[in-house]
């Protein structure tokens, strides 16, 4: 303990080191007086006694010094002093400073929040019992490594296998509704989504209100060691064919919907129209193995009675019912289990040849959602991870030729100090601690910043989903490791770049640095070129980005105004909520649509209502169509294609409603429509197609083919195999928003026979006020139904073309912008270096009588150089990436002369800013002041 | 007159044994003393008297209070603890040792 006494005494020192060293200090005072005295005495003269004392004693200061090293604080002192001493010099350059933290704060936050989500998302263990020992099951078959298995698979794989100590099945969630819910506030409007421009249809305030309910097997909370936090979890018991309907509530749900009522156990929740009661609330934030936390958890066996599976559905080797995951026993690894499932696999096959062909078994980690990124989505995680890596590289390189430029102010700095008997190590030291100054300072910044970003991520992205998708319970606080490790890796960049002109710096010849040399004329940094080409290429990458992401937004805008072919502003799209959830017969669904149209039609501001198999934007229905009287294909397809149009079955007042044009003809009577007559209405693209430069009236169409087609189950397709052509409407807009369709078949649509859960209310203006009152009539005409609701006009966001070229543009401008502002701070850096350079010339051309512009000229040109190149570059990569862009930009021109010059001029613009602040500098130079520098 | 440096490291042991005999004492009596007792033969550079009383200080040899000296002048003043005087028999050994196998070296010519 010797050494723990020791470090008291040092540490006691180092409290009270003032008045040590004031104790020491009168010591040696005392010590030399008293010499000074006997020498004194012993004869010598006052003078020489006290030279005598000095030199018996020896140098004061050194000794001093000694004394006080010995204690061993030295170092600290020294750090302390570099902090003092580097905060002072960033608050001199208080511009430098704050750019330099910015752009570091900003790329450690990025990558921070990126890599923590995740790590959120894939690589946290689950939150159950002993995480490690799970494993995933997956179906394999030739083409899909990841299936899920039918529940007669899992059934022999859990009864089988011996590898597994349990074996549980989690069997997807459903969106179910219930009548038993307390009312809900309206949903937060999700604030990021409406800023990019994104409306996707909301639920009807006023209707019923889904939730959504998971499936899991009754061995799946006791194989989790799940622990209720009131009543009991789902137990295999409750999985049987006669069980007792059961369901056991999220903590989430039960705090939303029931306040946290604990008299919710034991009561009886309708799901579906069907009874269960709840025996128990998980806690708050429960995930078990799910991504997001459902409303409810309910046994596999359930199914059958919310009515999301058939009993026949449940027993069929073809329906997939779940994902498997089981608990391994002690001691059995991954490839044990893995060897004994493709055996159980081979069992399966020789028994059931036909439905389990190809089929065989994988097995992967369960302790984490890993298992969950399949091969597709690893390269877009790999994009993202690489594009964030990149923007910290960009702030790094950023900060280093801010650094380089700023070292050139400092060269004499340096050289003074040397002089001045400064040690080269102690110099070094001095520089290091600066710039792990900067790199702590723009980890302060970074580290709440990436706080602020994970919660825009997460928590805006997730209120934007429907609440009825389950919650998303990510824990969103920055990961500490990947902090630390970004922090490290920009520390690292900066102790690179701030060190290696100090090396340069400090060995120079403090001779001809005190001389300034580096002033003149003609000296140049052979560095200057690489830099010149570190901007060039900048700038290239900014502009292809900038111009990409004015395209992208520019097309998406254009998307907006286009006209579909029918009136999507007055016009409200309703679509009831998987109403087969509801088991309500044929009738019923047909007297809820009459119901539905006949109060909603007599509501003050509706002109009319009309019933439509599917609405007219988002069309992803095919069918076959050809000539009836045609021996040949038609011409319009080469080859032996079949022709294919879009369809949808309409009411007869579709045409009005939606005011799509009839151009010829006319449109169908009820009574053809109830009559199931063999007529239909078809789009001017279609005449064209088919009877071109014909009368189109009255011919004769073959829509669908007799052997049906499979291609959607579900819903049967439509065969007719002569069908009268009585209308041809205007064009639409419906199955791709980027161009008219090039067939559309209007069949009719029977009110007494036939059921859709589309509706379309033609308002006499905007159909937005008109919707919560709309609600209000879906609620009193059946309050079970949920139903989701928008403008039409609004519904363009949800093209697959537009949300790419919508999301894209955002992206690429936040990037582009964030890497313009990067390039111009490098432009900056060197254009000031480059003034710095040529003080001494410019003072001499100034005290020969030179201009300021004239001065100026040589200063922005050189700055300008690299930009210009850069950006003739850009405008040529960027007409190559265009093309690529084309398909989503809605008719603008890839080679958009707005976007390219506007776009180009504009940087161009930012970068001679970027260039004149600094080179204006030159035009202040003091011509005395530069000469006498000599 | 001449005067002999030191033997390297042999500094602590004068100072340890100085305070061993005359109990408190002060730095300048240390530096003093050391000279009188061997004649003014052994000469302390009298400020490297402090940085090696910092360094016993650190060590836990000796202990230092102020007081006040004869003129009343105000003064530090060390005394050996019981570590300094376990270190002070270290050091006296290995000195005997060092100077005894000199001495035979010497001697044996």
């Amino acid at each position: 303990m010797i050494w723990l006494g020791e470090f008291a005494r040092r540490f006691r020192m180092l409290i009270h080191r003032r008045e040590f060293d004031a104790d020491l200090e009168e010591e040696i005072r005392l010590h030399i007086e008293l010499r000074q005295q006997e020498e004194f005495q012993s004869g010598m003269t006052a003078y020489d006694a006290q030279a005598a004392a000095r030199r018996r004693f020896g140098n004061t200061m050194y000794l001093k010094e000694e004394s006080h090293i010995a204690w061993g604080w030295e170092w600290l002192e020294n750090v302390a002093q570099d902090v003092r001493y580097g905060l002072r010099t960033l608050r001199k350059s208080p511009g430098f400073t704050a750019v330099a933290i910015l752009t570091l704060a900003v790329g450690i936050a990025v990558n921070t929040t990126v890599f923590t989500a995740f790590d959120a998302l894939f690589l946290r263990p689950r939150p159950v019992k002993d995480p490690n020992s799970l494993a995933s099951i997956f179906r394999t078959t030739p083409g899909e490594p990841r299936g899920g298995f039918s529940y007669p698979e899992y059934l022999y794989y859990r009864d089988n296998s011996r590898a597994f100590s349990d074996l549980s099945l989690f069997a997807f969630g459903m969106a179910v509704t219930s009548s038993d819910l307390p009312a809900t506030s309206p949903g937060v409007v999700p604030r990021v989504a409406g800023a990019v421009g994104f409306q996707l249809p909301q639920l009807l305030q006023g209707s019923a209100q889904p939730i959504m309910c998971f499936f899991v097997s009754g061995n799946y909370f006791p194989m989790l060691g799940a622990a209720p936090l009131l009543g009991r979890i789902l137990l295999p018991e409750d999985d049987q064919a006669n069980a007792t309907p059961v369901v056991l509530m999220s903590g989430n749900s039960w705090q939303r919907h029931f306040h946290s009522d604990p008299h919710v156990v034991g009561s009886t929740l309708h799901l579906n129209g069907a009874a269960f009661t709840v025996i128990g609330v998980t806690p708050l934030d429960y995930l078990a193995t799910a991504s997001s936390i459902p409303d409810l958890w309910a046994p596999v066996s359930a199914k059958i009675a919310i009515g999301t599976a058939t009993r026949q559905e449940l027993e069929n080797r073809l329906v997939i019912a779940g994902f498997p995951m089981g608990r391994l026993k002690p001691g059995v690894t991954l490839s044990d289990a893995q060897a004994e499932l493709g055996v159980l696999a081979a069992q399966l096959r020789t028994q059931y040849p036909e439905a389990e062909r190809n089929m065989t078994a994988g097995v992967a980690s369960g302790r984490s959602n890993l298992a969950a990124l399949d091969s597709d989505a690893w390269p877009v995680v790999i994009a993202a991870m690489s594009a964030v890596a990149l923007l910290l590289l960009i702030a790094c390189a950023n900060v280093a030729s801010l650094l380089l430029a700023r070292a050139v102010a400092r060269r004499k700095e340096i050289a003074v100090r040397l002089a001045l008997g400064a040690g080269r190590w102690r110099l070094l030291r001095q520089l290091l601690t600066e710039s792990i100054l900067l790199g702590i300072l723009a980890g302060a910044l970074g580290l709440p910043l990436a706080g602020w970003m994970l919660h825009l991520l997460i928590v805006e992205i997730a209120s934007a989903l429907p609440s009825f998708w389950g919650t998303i319970a990510l824990e969103i606080n920055p990961d500490i490791r990947i902090f630390a490790y970004t922090l490290f890796v920009s520390c690292a960049a900066g102790i690179a770049f701030g060190l290696t002109p100090a090396l340069q710096a400090s060995k120079a010849d403090v001779n001809s640095a005190l001389k300034d040399d580096s002033t003149a004329f003609g000296y140049r940094l052979s560095r200057s070129w690489l830099r010149g080409l570190l901007i060039a290429s900048q700038m290239a990458a900014c502009l292809v980005l900038l111009i990409s992401s004015a395209l992208l937004l520019r097309g998406s805008q254009r998307a907006l105004k286009i006209d579909p072919g029918y009136n999507a502003k007055s016009v409200a799209f309703l679509e009831m909520y998987d109403p087969k959830n509801l088991h309500y017969s044929q009738s019923q669904l047909l007297q809820l649509n009459r119901d539905l149209i006949h109060s909603i039609v007599s509501l003050p501001g509706v002109r009319s209502v009309s019933q439509a198999s599917r609405g007219p934007i988002g069309g992803n229905r095919w069918v076959a169509v050809a000539r009836a009287d045609a021996t040949s294909p038609p011409h319009s397809t080469g080859g032996g294609e079949t022709p294919l149009a879009g369809y949808s079955y309409v009411t007869p007042n579709y045409f009005d409603t939606l005011g799509i044009p009839i151009v010829r003809g006319r449109t169908f009577t009820p009574r053809e429509a109830d009559g199931r007559a063999h007529v239909v209405v078809i789009s001017e693209a279609t005449a064209r197609r088919f009877w071109p430069g014909e009368e189109p009236i009255g011919k004769l169409l073959k829509i669908g083919s007799e052997k049906g087609s499979t291609s959607f189950p579900g819903e049967r397709d439509p065969f007719v195999a002569s069908s009268v052509v009585i209308g041809i409407a205007g064009d639409v807009r419906s199955m791709d928003l980027r161009r008219l369709d090039e067939s559309y078949l209007y069949l009719p649509l029977s009110q007494s026979r036939q059921w859709t859960s589309i509706l379309l209310v033609r308002a006499d203006g905007n159909p937005t006020p008109l919707l919560p009152v709309i609600g209000r009539e879906f609620r009193r005409v059946d309050a079970n139904l949920p139903v989701l609701a928008a403008p039409l006009n609004t519904m363009v966001s949800m093209d697959p073309y537009f949300v790419v070229s919508r999301i894209g543009g955002v992206l690429a401008s936040i990037v582009g912008a964030l890497g313009l502002l990067l390039a111009c701070l490098g432009v900056y850096g060197v254009v000031s270096y480059s003034v710095v350079q040529r003080t001494r010339e410019i003072g001499i051309r100034m005290a020969l009588g030179a201009q300021s512009v004239q001065v100026l000229r040589p200063v922005v040109t050189e700055g300008l150089r690299p930009i210009l190149f850069g950006v003739a570059l850009g405008v040529l990569a960027s007409a190559g990436v265009s093309r690529a862009l084309s398909a989503t930009l809605f008719g603008l021109s890839p080679l958009d002369p707005a976007s390219f010059a506007g776009v180009s001029l504009l940087l161009i613009a930012i970068a001679l800013l970027a260039t004149w602040l600094p080179a204006r500098r030159a035009t202040r130079v003091d011509p005395m002041l530069a000469l006498r520098y000599e | 007159m001449h005067r002999d440096e030191i033997l390297l490291g042999t500094l602590y042991l004068l100072i340890l044994q100085t305070l061993a005999r005359s109990g408190e004492m002060h730095g300048y009596e240390i530096a003093s003393s050391i000279q009188r007792i061997s004649e003014d033969v052994l000469q302390v550079e009298e400020g490297s008297l402090y940085p090696a009383l910092q360094r016993m200080l650190i060590k836990g040899w000796v202990t230092a209070k102020w007081g006040t000296t004869a003129g009343n002048r105000r003064a530090r003043y060390y005394q050996l603890t019981a570590l300094g005087r376990k270190q002070l028999d270290a050091e006296m050994s290995q000195f005997e040792r060092v100077i005894g196998a000199t001495t035979r070296v010497i001697e044996a010519v």
